[in-house]
């Protein structure tokens, strides 16, 4: 499935409900055979994107592919190559699960009824009991099993984790990396930042409706700065002379502070003078970038307030 | 206080006792009063609007009534043929018919009856059952909220309801100057029911463990002891009372014979039903775990056949009991209405102006009547289109519509399949309705003409489902409020439109009552066309508009 076709090619989507604006120029590009994550604060737009690209909202303006074609106009043709799990799964109260999983399997393409069964015994469902009965977690478990049962060349997957225990996410995170490894493309928006680092190799950081970041996770992470916690036999106020060491806190002989990866190597050899006898270096997480991103618009309307008074 | 702390400390500690002695009180209904008090405020407007509904039946049927039989010579004709088989059957055996509240009793006493226990197992299911499979009653269980105060508080409100509802309706009847013994025993017989329902719903909230199930339940019992009396009804011997109507707290209640003996010794029985049922269920709640229920959950099928897969298959599926609901109840109201015509055509004064209004003028009393009973027929069909094509949007509503649209389906042949099944299921409905009830008429009326007749008003309901499909595609979340109104509007105007002064051609510019009402009046094809023409366009813009929109889940 090397084909040069992206699996997802979104540039400057616009989407309003009534006067609020959902959506104000949002890019986003998944390559084929990638799994890209899909981050963002509640209310960004990431369901509203993906809507969109299932032809479920129409869009106000912009351009959206999915596998090279038009997500409004070639919705269903395009619904044979692509499964969806939303966040929140609602299933046919007096229908059991495993009817479910064969109605939406069926509606998604082929079904391939040993994988069905595999997949019911790995994440351990019973699919004969009505849905009425099913927890959150397990009505997720419908889902993902009917998606990832078909044999759709892309998942857009729309928080999917939500309500499954630790063990279960695990199952997902190994049948994510299979269908990676069969060159199938993800769209995986989560708020779980491990999941993100442990099966992404792309990430999009959206907010307010714009992408705020995009990039391969490795890249965005060497915009980041590190974080360093060291113990010094010197006085740890010393290291607040040394260029690029920022952000300094001090607490007995502790000292932590950031730096920027440019002048890593001149703050190393400046700390060597200091006789270190325990140093951690931490590499910036996702959750430190999304962190930044979500926090900048905390702080933002505060200072305009405060702008106003003065 | 510049006194000293200890003594201080004292006062408080002293303050403190009478709320720790309180806290410290773990009766197992400990906050009845609190509980119970919640209960009224979540549940006020409903159960004033069940008590004014069903009272307010007693001055309107009576004033219909005497209107029908003003003197008493009437009502001794009346009492000779009061008594058939399917009188008996539907509304329970007529005894005193020659007195206006015997005649009382005859029009309206199973309706009460049977709809106050329709309101006490909801009411009993709602603030029982569905509060604890919601999780709503697990929150107020953590409080200091006794183990049985939420349900036995359920219990009080809802046999409040039904002694509430019981004096009102004997108030209204002494009011109409009823005798007065009479009037008491028929408050205590209706709010008797009511309160022996009380008693069996709170079990079937107890053993069910869902509130689907608690419903069903409940009202399977009600079936089974309205049929139990309508069989034992059917056994009678002349005006008394089989003993197999012993076997039905409903035959309980219409043994007090109000207006009749003016027994007042079955209530005893009620109560005592009502007392044993409660008693039983709140045993039963201590011996559960909360959220569980007695009866095990039935399991299904581990994967959906390849009819229930289709589109098609799905949407009968899913409205599998709806519809067999709908066509059970057409199939008893197509019965009724033809085992019934001829009876109630002969009884009917040609002077009347209400029999007027109803049956119109001109032609026969009998095809009057039975042209009223096809728009009755319509009426009805027109409701189950209404409520089958509803379902789409609740699919749409519940986010189900979403899942089903990320794959290959596309919206037509989604919207398709259940415009399909309210068009076909309607039309099929129409003629079993008129077929049944040409079927009963005892051959007063050809079954294949009033098929036809009936069929006729097909047309006045794909109306219905094209205003739907317009308000489906324009105004998503109001369509189905709209489309009850417009439906409401056009059924007033069909049935009480003369009532309300409306002039015939106003009448016959409403959807129901445009169709001609065959057997009384000549049929013909204009009225029909253009209500057909009508529905396409509507349905068309409709289906247009909703391939174009957004999806909208709530």
């Amino acid at each position: 499935m090397a084909t040069t076709i992206p699996a997802i090619e979104v540039s400057g989507l616009h989407k309003n409900f009534g006067r609020t604006a959902a959506l104000s120029g949002l890019d986003l590009r998944v390559e084929s055979g990638q799994v890209a994550g899909f981050l963002g604060p509640n209310g960004a737009g990431k369901s509203t994107t993906i809507r969109i690209l299932l032809g479920l909202l129409k869009a106000d303006g912009g351009h959206a592919r999915m596998l090279g074609a038009d997500p409004w106009a070639d919705a269903v043709a395009l619904h044979r190559r692509v499964a969806y799990v939303p966040g929140e799964v609602n299933l046919w109260p007096n229908l059991t699960g495993g009817q479910a999983i064969s109605i939406l399997s069926k509606l998604h393409g082929q079904v391939d009824e040993q994988r069905r069964s595999q997949l019911l015994e790995r994440f351990d469902l019973d699919p004969s009991k009505k849905a009425r009965s099913y927890s959150k977690g397990n009505r997720q478990k419908v889902a993902l099993v009917a998606a990832l049962s078909s044999r759709a060349e892309l998942l857009l997957l729309d928080e999917p984790t939500s309500g499954l225990d630790p063990l279960m996410e695990q199952v997902f995170t190994s049948c994510i990396r299979e269908a990676a490894d069969e060159g199938r493309s993800v769209l995986l928006s989560s708020h779980i930042f491990a999941e993100v680092e442990k099966l992404c190799d792309t990430v999009t950081i959206i907010r307010d409706g714009q992408t705020v970041e995009a990039g391969r996770l490795t890249d965005l992470r060497h915009l980041q700065r590190t974080q360093i916690t060291v113990e010094v036999s010197t006085d740890p106020y010393e290291l607040s002379a040394v260029a690029g060491i920022e952000d300094l806190k001090v607490s007995g002989a502790v000292a932590s502070f950031s730096v920027d990866p440019a002048q890593l190597p001149a703050v190393l050899a400046a700390l060597a003078s200091h006789a270190p006898r325990n140093l951690v270096s931490a590499p910036p997480s996702l959750e430190d970038l999304f962190l930044r991103h979500y926090s900048d618009e905390a702080r933002t309307p505060v200072t305009a307030r405060g702008g106003e008074l003065r | 206080m510049s006194t000293g702390t200890t003594h201080g400390r004292h006062v408080l500690a002293e303050k403190t006792l009478p709320s720790a002695a309180a806290a410290g009180r773990t009766g197992t209904l400990t906050g009845l009063g609190t509980a119970a008090r919640f209960i009224l405020r979540r549940n006020w407007l409903r159960l004033a609007i069940w008590a004014l509904v069903l009272a307010s039946m007693i001055p309107i049927v009576f004033d219909s009534q005497q209107q029908a039989f003003p003197t008493q010579a009437d009502r001794d004709a009346y009492a000779q043929v009061a008594n058939t088989p399917a009188v008996a059957a539907m509304t329970g055996l007529p005894y005193a018919a020659g007195s206006l509240g015997g005649i009382l009793v005859i029009k309206i006493w199973m309706t009460l009856a049977v709809a106050l226990a329709f309101a006490v197992v909801f009411l009993i299911t709602r603030n029982g059952r569905a509060d604890e499979e919601t999780g709503r009653t697990e929150l107020l269980r953590s409080t200091a909220l006794g183990r049985h105060a939420y349900s036995a508080a359920n219990y009080l409100v809802s046999a409040g309801l039904c002694v509430v509802t019981g004096l009102m309706i004997s108030l209204l009847c002494l009011s109409v100057n009823l005798p007065s013994n009479g009037s008491w025993v028929m408050g205590a017989s209706i709010a008797g029911t009511g309160l022996a329902f009380v008693g069996l719903a709170a079990i079937c909230g107890q053993l069910a463990s869902t509130s689907r199930g608690a419903n069903s339940l409940g009202v399977a019992l009600i079936g089974l002891f309205y049929f139990i009396r309508a069989g034992a009804d059917l056994q009678a011997d002349g005006a008394n009372p089989s003993a197999l109507s012993w076997l039905s707290p409903i035959g309980w209640a219409l043994n007090m014979r109000a207006f009749g003996e003016d027994n007042w010794w079955p209530l005893l029985a009620l109560l005592a039903l009502s007392a044993a049922g409660c008693l039983l269920a709140l045993r039963l709640e201590s011996t559960r775990d909360l959220g569980a229920g007695m009866l095990p959950e039935r399991r299904g099928p581990a994967a959906a056949g390849k009819f229930t897969a289709t589109t098609l298959g799905l949407t009968l599926r899913l409205q599998r009991s709806s519809l067999i609901g709908w066509f059970v109840g057409a199939t008893v109201s197509g019965l009724f209405f033809g085992s019934v015509a001829q009876s109630m055509s002969s009884l009917l004064d040609p002077n009347n102006p209400f029999a007027r209004n109803f049956v119109g003028t001109g032609h026969s009393m009998l095809d009057g009547v039975l042209g009223i009973f096809m728009l009755f027929n319509a009426l009805l069909a027109g409701a189950f289109a209404i409520q089958c094509l509803g379902a789409a949007r609740s699919e749409e509503e519940s986010g189900r519509l979403e899942q089903q649209l990320a794959g290959s389906l596309s919206r037509s042949s989604w919207l398709g399949a259940h415009l399909a099944v309210a068009v076909l299921g309607s039309g099929l409905m129409l003629l079993l309705a008129g077929y049944l009830t040409g079927l009963s008429s005892q051959g007063s009326a050809d079954p294949g003409q009033l098929a036809g007749a009936c069929l006729a008003y097909w047309p006045a309901v794909l109306l219905m489902l094209g205003v739907q499909l317009l308000a489906f595609g324009y105004v998503p979340r109001f369509s189905t409020v709209l489309t009850w109104a417009v439906y409401g509007l056009s059924m007033m105007a069909a049935m009480f439109g003369g009532l309300f002064s409306l002039s015939d051609d106003v009448i016959r510019a409403t959807p129901f009552g445009a169709i001609p009402r065959v057997p009384a009046e000549e049929f013909s094809w204009t009225p029909l066309a253009v209500l057909l023409l009508l529905s396409l366009v509507f349905a068309a813009a409709g289906m247009a508009r909703f391939s174009r929109r957004d999806v909208l889940a709530d």
